[in-house]
């Protein structure tokens, strides 16, 4: 008797299984939305840490101009967190429906978190409209400590918020090893599955990512209004407000390749076969991508502020160098991006799976990528230095052997970047697996010791007039514009390559996807999907930005200060 | 400000349809479903060769390599002045049919390695099940030659998981030919067990994994033959990191006399 009811059984279990969505199908539609609710939560998560520097900024420095940039920014979240929460239960409605057997799975073992995740959801917007409304009512004094510190629970909430949903996302790909096909989820203790190999790194690697995204945003949204602006004045603090977008992006950004490196390696670690999968196997390719964008990313970040230069007196004394930092740019980008050297034979070693060791596919290419990343880090810190000191003269006497030093820190650096790079290919992996950290420390305590070095020596400089904010060509604007749409890109391209490693599994070998959309489909019509998820979310913050300007006018207030303040900016 | 407007949509636009365009014009590669293929006893030409089609193009991997300029030869096109792979299959090796070399290139790719390219082709017998390694091979010949691969090519005994690359699909796969044919020289069974895709030996190999030209010297015949059957069983100092790399699979491809014949070999190897 109980065998037919079996067979019943899973018939029904199978029947119930996946649902179908009409025209664009189960897959694309969970993609699109899971996607753009992606993109939108980490907008709500990038642009309040923004808000909350910048008002602190305003406060410690005295800059009345931080704190309305500040306000200006939260304004736009309000609509953003409706757009995030839309998304989300669009997302939800859609597992729930197209996917339930996989969902009723995820809940079981995440039920709690998911509670957890809602209710602070609810508490995140509800500090964001105090945070907003009460601006103007706790303005002075300790009032507005407290107002910066609700600032502050925001960025907590909302980091919570993206840890819980990390841990959902990095289960599907490293579940626990000790979790099988066959593990009752009823058993599995929520710490552990949160606490996967992944989840960490995702974590880190996001929360930068983010930050960066915020700033590239921002800038985006400033470059508009600079195009926009009317008057002179309106041009000035839109320009300076694109600038500090894109400084906040850039910084940022310099950071991610380590966390990056970190969690390929990770990945690595719980499972080679995935690492090949993702490094060398079907998705070698995503990576000649990921390297192309990024290349996008320094280039036009660099770019920008090249450009900037021009609107800095006493900046013509370094304009010539750019040309030079440019060669090592594009010289990273293209040693990052070419298929055809000697980076891609140890990718292609790793293709081979099985009898290869798969170290060498992934560090190989991972250590020769960060010395061009590192080369193209150092370039891009070394603008920004020239940037700083571009109207400024120290006046300090050791300002000729400060400089010298600083010179020499940045070719000890470089050296010590080249040297290992170029050693790794006559080692061993496993000894050039420890390389890629020496080049990474080089990297930081050169940026470290040179800046410390920069601020000293910046004291009582002598100034060569102030910025002339607003004296930037269109051109430069557009720059930011492509910053935004590349990282946004970006973004929906790694979201790609996470849940696409998983290949044909819901739960990497613990549930399989047995859908009919289980392929994973090729790079060619990920990047539609890619392009389409940017083009749904760039329109939607465009509407954003525009009910913003419609509910007031923008924040820029004419001052006589904005002079004044603008030799802060950047220091 | 219309201009500007549009200036912008435009730049938004020409920057997505730039990035699809290029992720459109790289090889593209699906990830599929492994399937079981499983291949009636009077499967026609005809279906063998749409089914390897299928493998070359999708599970397989092929086209991550194959058709992309110098990282191997092209298969579908000519090559050299020698036509398609269907073509001059039957002229690579002297005294190999077409269906024989072939089944080598996918057996143990190393065993002839194509003048001007590395031998960085996986043993594609591992990965895929003997039906689809069967089909991928009619798909070939059919690329300018004659296929003649039949059912009865394809051994009847239950296939290799396809997802378990560490199955040891290599050893019945050639119409139950052992392991290195047999052989019980040290030298071939090494090459055919691909030792020297990790190990440096006498000179020749990768150095990923320690170098076993004085592995006598560390450890006695005991020691090596416990590692090559459980390699899990001891991990070699310095190399932890890497522990777990070297597949577990050799004891259950080799023979005894070929398990002897290689623990022997190595540990003189002093
Ligand atoms: C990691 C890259 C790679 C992958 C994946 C790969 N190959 Fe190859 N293949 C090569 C290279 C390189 C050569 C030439 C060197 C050699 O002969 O080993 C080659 C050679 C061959 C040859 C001999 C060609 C000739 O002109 O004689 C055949 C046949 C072949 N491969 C079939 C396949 C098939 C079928 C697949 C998929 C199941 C495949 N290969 C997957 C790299 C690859
Ligand atoms: C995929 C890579 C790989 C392949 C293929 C491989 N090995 Fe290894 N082997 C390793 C690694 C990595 C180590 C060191 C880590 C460890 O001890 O597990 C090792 C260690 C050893 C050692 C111990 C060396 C010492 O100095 O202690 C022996 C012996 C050995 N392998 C023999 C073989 C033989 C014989 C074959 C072929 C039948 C083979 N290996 C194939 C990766 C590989
Ligand atoms: C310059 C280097 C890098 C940049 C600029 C970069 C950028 C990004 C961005 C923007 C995201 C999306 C973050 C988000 O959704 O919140 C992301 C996610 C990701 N990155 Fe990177 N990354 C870099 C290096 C790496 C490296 C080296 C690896 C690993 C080999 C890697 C693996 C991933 C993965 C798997 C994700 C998916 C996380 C997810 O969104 O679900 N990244 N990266």
């Amino acid at each position: 008797m109980t065998d037919p009811l079996l067979l019943l059984q899973a018939a029904a279990d199978t029947s119930r299984a996946y649902g179908e969505f009409p025209v664009i199908g189960a897959r694309a539609f969970v993609w699109i939305t899971a996607e753009v609710h992606l993109m939108f939560a980490a907008f709500v998560l990038g642009v309040p840490m923004f808000a909350v520097v910048t008002e602190a900024i305003g406060i410690f420095g005295g800059d009345e101009r931080y704190d309305r940039l500040s306000k200006e920014f939260t304004r736009l979240l309000l609509v953003a967190y409706s757009a995030t929460a839309i998304w989300g239960a669009m997302l939800v409605f859609g597992l729930s429906t197209l996917y339930p057997r996989f969902w009723a799975y995820l809940t079981t073992i995440f039920a709690p978190s998911m509670w957890l995740y809602a209710a602070l959801f609810f508490v995140e917007s509800f500090t964001l409209y105090l945070y907003y409304y009460g601006w103007d009512r706790w303005k002075k004094g300790r009032a507005k400590l407290g107002h910066w510190t609700l600032g502050i629970l925001l960025n907590v909430w909302g980091t919570i918020v993206m840890f819980i949903a990390n841990a959902w996302l990095t289960y599907m790909m490293s579940p626990p090893r000790d979790i099988t096909p066959t593990t009752d989820p009823t058993t599995i203790k929520l710490w552990h599955a949160i606490a996967n190999a992944t989840w960490m790194p995702i974590n880190v690697h996001r929360v930068i990512a983010n930050v960066v995204f915020g700033g590239a945003i921002v800038g985006a949204y400033a470059s508009y209004r600079f195009l926009a602006a009317r008057t002179e004045e309106e041009r000035a603090h839109y320009d300076w407000m694109g600038y500090v977008g894109n400084f906040i992006a850039m910084s940022a950004l310099i950071v991610l390749p380590f966390a990056g490196y970190w969690l390929g390696r990770e990945i690595y670690q719980y499972d080679q076969s995935m690492g090949i999968t993702m490094m060398g196997g079907f998705m070698s390719w995503l990576w000649v991508i990921q390297a192309f964008l990024i290349a996008v990313l320094f280039l036009t970040g660099n770019y920008y502020l090249w450009i900037g230069m021009g609107r800095i007196p006493g900046a013509e004394r370094f304009r010539p160098y750019t040309k030079y930092l440019l060669i090592v740019l594009v010289l990273g980008a293209i040693v990052w991006g070419t298929p055809h050297t000697m980076i891609a034979d140890s990718k292609e070693l790793a293709a081979m799976g099985g009898s290869h060791h798969p170290f060498l596919g992934a560090l190989g290419v991972m250590s020769a990528k960060n010395t061009a990343v590192n080369l193209m880090i150092l370039t891009t810190f070394l603008s920004f230095l020239l940037y700083r000191r571009a109207n400024t003269r120290p006046v300090v006497p050791w300002a000729r052997a400060g400089t010298i030093i600083q010179g020499a820190m940045f070719a000890v650096a470089a050296g010590v970047v080249l040297f290992y790079g170029i050693r790794g290919y006559f080692v061993e992996a496993i000894v050039r697996i420890g390389f890629s950290v020496y080049q990474v420390l080089a990297v930081l305590s050169c940026i470290v010791f040179v800046t410390v070095i920069d601020i000293l020596m910046a004291r009582g400089a002598q100034s060569l007039g102030a910025i002339r904010w607003g004296r930037m060509p269109p051109r430069s604007q557009y720059a930011l514009f492509i910053l935004a749409v590349t990282f946004t890109w970006l973004m929906g391209l790694m979201g790609f390559a996470r849940s696409g490693i998983r290949q044909y599994w819901h739960v990497w070998q613990v549930m399989q996807d047995t859908s009919k959309y289980a392929a994973t489909p090729a790079l060619g019509y990920a990047s539609k999907m890619i392009s389409l998820c940017v083009l749904i979310f760039l329109s939607l913050v465009a509407f954003v930005f525009w009910l913003g300007g419609l509910a007031e006018k923008s924040t820029f207030v004419a001052t006589a200060e904005g002079e004044k303040g603008a030799r802060h900016v950047g220091h | 400000m219309w201009a500007t407007n549009a200036k912008i949509v435009g730049i938004v636009l020409g920057t997505l349809a730039l990035y699809t365009l290029i992720a459109n014009k790289i090889p593209q590669v699906q990830s599929e479903v492994p399937q079981a293929l499983t291949l009636g006893a009077n499967v026609t030409p005809e279906q063998l060769v749409a089914a390897g089609e299928k493998v070359y193009t999708g599970i397989g991997g092929c086209t991550t390599c194959h058709g992309l300029g110098e990282r191997a030869p092209n298969l579908l096109t000519d090559e050299k002045g020698q036509g398609t792979i269907g073509a001059r299959c039957g002229k690579r090796e002297p005294g190999k049919t077409c269906k024989q070399y072939l089944y080598e290139s996918l057996d143990n790719p190393t065993a002839y390695v194509v003048s001007g390219y590395q031998p960085i082709m996986p043993v594609m017998t591992k990965q895929l099940s003997p039906a689809q390694v069967w089909s991928v091979i009619a798909f070939l010949e059919s690329q300018g030659g004659t296929v003649d691969v039949t059912a009865s090519d394809i051994p009847t005994t239950s296939p290799a998981s396809p997802t378990s690359p560490t199955s040891p699909g290599g050893g019945g796969g050639a119409g139950g030919a052992a392991f290195a044919g047999g052989s019980t020289d040290p030298k071939a069974i090494i090459q055919a067990a691909g030792c020297l895709a990790c190990h440096k030996l006498d000179g020749q190999g990768q150095v990923i994994a320690p170098d076993l030209t004085h592995v006598g010297s560390r450890r006695d015949a005991e020691s090596i033959r416990r590692k090559i059957l459980d390699p899990a069983s001891s991990v070699t100092k310095g190399y932890e990191k890497l522990a777990g790399i070297m597949p577990k699979s050799f004891g259950t491809m080799m023979s005894a006399a070929q398990l002897e014949a290689l623990v022997q070999y190595l540990a003189a190897h002093k």
